[in-house]
């Protein structure tokens, strides 16, 4: 056969494929995905309750996501930006007073049981409308659901609710649990929510308390050839710094939610075998935010906001908190937003004169120190870059006459002092943006929230003229009329700066070359790694 | 001989005394080389050391100037650790004072509960009330003394049991003197002297205990701090090692130091008395 005679020629060829194929990117080489193998990453934090029908947080999708599945994912070619998983179909009436959803034939719990459109009620009325914490909001005029077969749900509205908004909160709103196992007792106490029974590629195995989740493979997904990988193992590694080391060492191979800090990307993009991924979390916008306390009496003047806005130097927080990774703000809604950020807002150049200036304006003179008053800084302690932020902005006021006293607390108390006992004058605080500002972004800065709710207006704004642009875009049905309402809400906000916008981050993956089909939505690490498989 | 000279005959007391002047020169002329908010950011992130020599130990993460927070630094250690050897002296020399002096009931109870402190990790005793209280520097100064009072109290009862039964109390007694007067005029201060000579060991301890609070985040965040320096620059540790290191240093060199110059005065004193 001379098929196996090498020449010189094609001996030159075939290593130039071979240094074509290290060129070029990973997804423009079709592979085919490998299957088998078992993926062990890091992770920092251990969730108690993993029900994501529950607590739908990032902390939990991590883990649960991979078990109990939504409705839709997010995608980035997709429809709307979804891609179907236990739903294959939704549609909106033109009265916003239902919205039918036709599901997935064939799909079986892990228990066995079949899924129906009964499941699909069961987790909308009585966990994502009554106990979800954010669908608590957008589920709240949620009447009842119609399940004429197994496989249509009917969601039938008390007020018209727009069907954007719905669409919008599926990725995260919309996980579904098994009614046959949470119909007896009281839902909340449950065994399922520590060791969750979905639909999903992976079932929950083992959880060692300090060490280590454990997900099998699901032989009966309903994904063709799917799931590749036969385990995933989360690694808990709380030390921030261990994940870096632990991924040199091949002790994991996967790093997701930025666990390695941003000062080792630069280092740990050198290693042969790692690669670093920004990609595969643009649904997951962080934002970096002021909260500031109306009750002060200095603050509930609108040129001291304008001031310490003007006093921020977001290009610097940029470069040197966030080392790059990140984006500067211009208001409530993310940059990277596709359906609603606007960029035609007031914005607030970095300008130490003009802040001092409006201070002298608003009658708050230096004094004999030079210090104007003083205020209380309680950066939240969340993530390292929050508190670094919380660092430089004493500075950033300091250069201002303000004289800003950082208290420190761990992330019971923070939360405690700034949305219960209101015991701040400025927080900085990460809260998350979903895909439409109703979901988690207008309860930031509407009034009338009762005290104690974590994550939403608790300074004590109130701007009628904003209450009423949320109430006039909670009910407007058209998509584009509301979403002009809320470029005018971002608009309100960054004129009248309840709370300043600085910064909008994401997280960074870092991986080894061997893990297949990374970041390839925009929730990637909250969804269900079906897809995902490892190289040997 | 004099006990200067002899102190000074000991080479580890010199070594440590000289180490302790140099803390004490860092933290007296801090504000006046680097006056000014020693976190103000001073120059570009991440500069090493050695490369610029307006920033000659370089920058942390946000630019702050790490000699200036090494000085700064430096006054938080001494201050903390002082303020907290001298609450936990004073502290345990009264409750010693007392306990030895009354004996009886009063003795019972305030052993007791001295006991009930002494079960108690001292770090975690700390720790624990630094995050109900929440971080503060004066906050931290208590803390770490309810750790230590009660090893100078147990020293202190010891050697008032021995001294109430001098003939002088009882003088004291016959004269007419308050009890109190007796415990606190003549018995105490001739109990102080044992008390005193573990005062190095509480300093060195009370200094690295600020540093392990503020190094687990409890330390007060409007002050440089060298446990805190060292809990930042953690998170670079494999890209800006000087970070941890430099504060590392200090941190090793001043509890050397102060421990090296109490063991020298502590056997300076030991050997004047073995001699008279």
């Amino acid at each position: 056969m001379s098929g196996f005679t090498i020449s010189r020629r094609t001996m030159l060829a075939g290593s130039a494929m071979l240094l074509a194929s290290t060129a070029m990117p990973a997804p423009g080489w079709a592979q085919t995905p490998k299957k088998g193998g078992r993926l062990v990453l890091a992770a920092d934090s251990e969730p108690r309750n993993l029900n994501p029908a529950i607590v739908a947080s990032n902390g939990v999708f991590f883990i649960s996501s991979k078990i109990v599945e939504t409705l839709a994912e997010a995608s980035f070619d997709g429809k709307d930006g979804l891609a179907p998983r236990l739903a294959l179909s939704w549609e909106g009436a033109a009265d916003g007073l239902s919205a039918t959803f036709k599901l997935r034939d064939g799909v079986k719990w892990h228990d066995g049981k079949p899924f129906t459109s009964a499941d699909v009620a069961f987790s909308a009325l009585q966990i994502w409308k009554p106990l979800q914490n954010l669908g608590r909001t957008v589920f709240k005029d949620l009447a009842s659901v119609d399940t004429p077969d197994d496989l249509t749900a009917i969601f039938k509205f008390a007020k018209p609710t727009p069907f954007q908004l719905i669409r919008n909160a599926l990725p995260a709103l919309s996980s579904v649990v098994p009614k046959h196992i949470y119909e007896v007792g009281k839902i909340e106490d449950n065994p399922a929510n520590n060791a969750p029974i979905g639909t999903g590629p992976f079932k929950f195995g083992e959880y060692k308390a300090g060490q280590y989740y454990r997900l099998t493979k699901n032989t009966d997904y309903w994904g063709k050839h799917e799931p590749y990988l036969d385990e995933i193992i989360y690694q808990v590694l709380p030390d921030r710094t261990s994940a870096a080391s632990a991924l040199e060492a091949e002790e994991i191979q996967l790093a997701a939610f930025s666990a390695v800090p941003l000062a080792d990307l630069d280092r740990i993009s050198k290693v042969p075998g790692l690669k670093v991924i920004s990609k595969g979390y643009e649904g997951l916008t962080y934002q970096l935010v002021v909260e500031i306390n109306h009750r002060r009496k200095e603050l509930a003047d609108l040129k001291v906001r304008q001031a310490i806005a003007h006093a921020i130097d977001k290009d610097f927080v940029i470069k040197t908190v966030f080392l790059g990774y990140a984006a500067t703000a211009t208001g409530p809604v993310p940059k990277n937003d596709p359906q609603f950020y606007t960029a035609d807002v007031p914005t607030y150049a970095f300008d130490v004169a003009k802040a001092n200036a409006l201070l002298d304006e608003a009658g708050y003179k230096k004094g004999p120190d030079g210090k104007r008053f003083t205020l209380k800084l309680l950066p939240a302690p969340y993530f390292n870059e929050t508190k670094q932020f919380g660092d430089y902005l004493r500075q950033a006021l300091a250069a201002i006459g303000i004289d800003a006293e950082l208290v420190n607390n761990d992330s019971a108390a923070h939360i405690k002092a700034v949305y219960t006992d209101h015991a701040f004058d400025l927080a900085v605080g990460p809260p998350v943006f979903r895909g439409d500002p109703a979901i988690s972004t207008t309860i930031l800065v509407q009034s009338g929230i009762p005290d104690g709710v974590p994550f939403s207006n608790q300074g004590g704004y109130k701007n009628d003229a904003l209450d009423a642009l949320i109430a006039k875009a909670s009910e407007t049905l058209d998509a584009s009329a509301r979403t002009d309402l809320y470029k005018e809400f971002q608009k309100e906000v960054a004129t009248d700066l309840p709370l300043i916008n600085v910064a909008e981050w994401s997280f960074i993956s870092v991986a080894r070359d061997t893990v297949g089909n990374i970041a390839n939505n925009p929730r990637w690490a909250v969804s269900n790694w079906a897809d995902t498989y490892l190289e040997s | 001989m004099s006990p200067l000279r002899r102190f000074l005959r000991t080479p580890e007391a010199v070594a440590g005394a000289l180490l302790l002047a140099m803390l004490i020169a860092m933290a007296l002329s801090a504000s006046l080389l680097f006056p000014g908010d020693p976190q103000a950011i001073a120059g570009p992130a991440l500069l090493p050391p050695f490369q610029d020599w307006s920033l000659p130990l370089g920058t942390d993460r946000l630019g702050r100037d790490v000699l200036a927070e090494l000085f700064h630094g430096a006054r938080t250690s001494l201050a903390v650790g002082l303020a907290a050897a001298a609450a936990a002296l004073v502290v345990g020399a009264v409750v010693g004072t007392l306990a030895g002096f009354a004996g009886g009931l009063v003795d019972e109870v305030l052993m007791r509960i001295t006991d009930a402190f002494q079960t108690v990790p001292s770090f975690l005793l700390a720790l624990a009330f630094v995050s109900v209280v929440g971080p503060s520097l004066g906050v931290v100064v208590i803390a770490i003394a309810l750790g230590t009072w009660t090893g100078p109290a147990r020293v202190a009862r010891a050697e008032v049991l021995s001294i109430r039964e001098r003939d002088y109390v009882a003088g004291a007694r016959v004269i007419g003197m308050h009890p109190l007067a007796i415990a606190f005029r003549e018995v105490l201060p001739n109990a102080l002297p044992p008390v005193l000579a573990m005062s190095s060991v509480i300093v060195a301890a009370a200094i690295l205990t600020e540093a392990a609070l503020s190094f687990l985040g409890l330390g007060d965040p409007n002050r440089v701090t060298w446990g805190g320096m060292i809990a930042e620059g953690r998170a670079v540790l494999r890209t800006a090692p000087f970070l941890s290191i430099v504060p590392g240093i200090a941190l090793v060199l001043t509890v050397l130091g102060v421990y090296l110059a109490g063991e020298g005065i502590v056997e300076t004193t030991a050997v004047r008395r073995g001699l008279s």
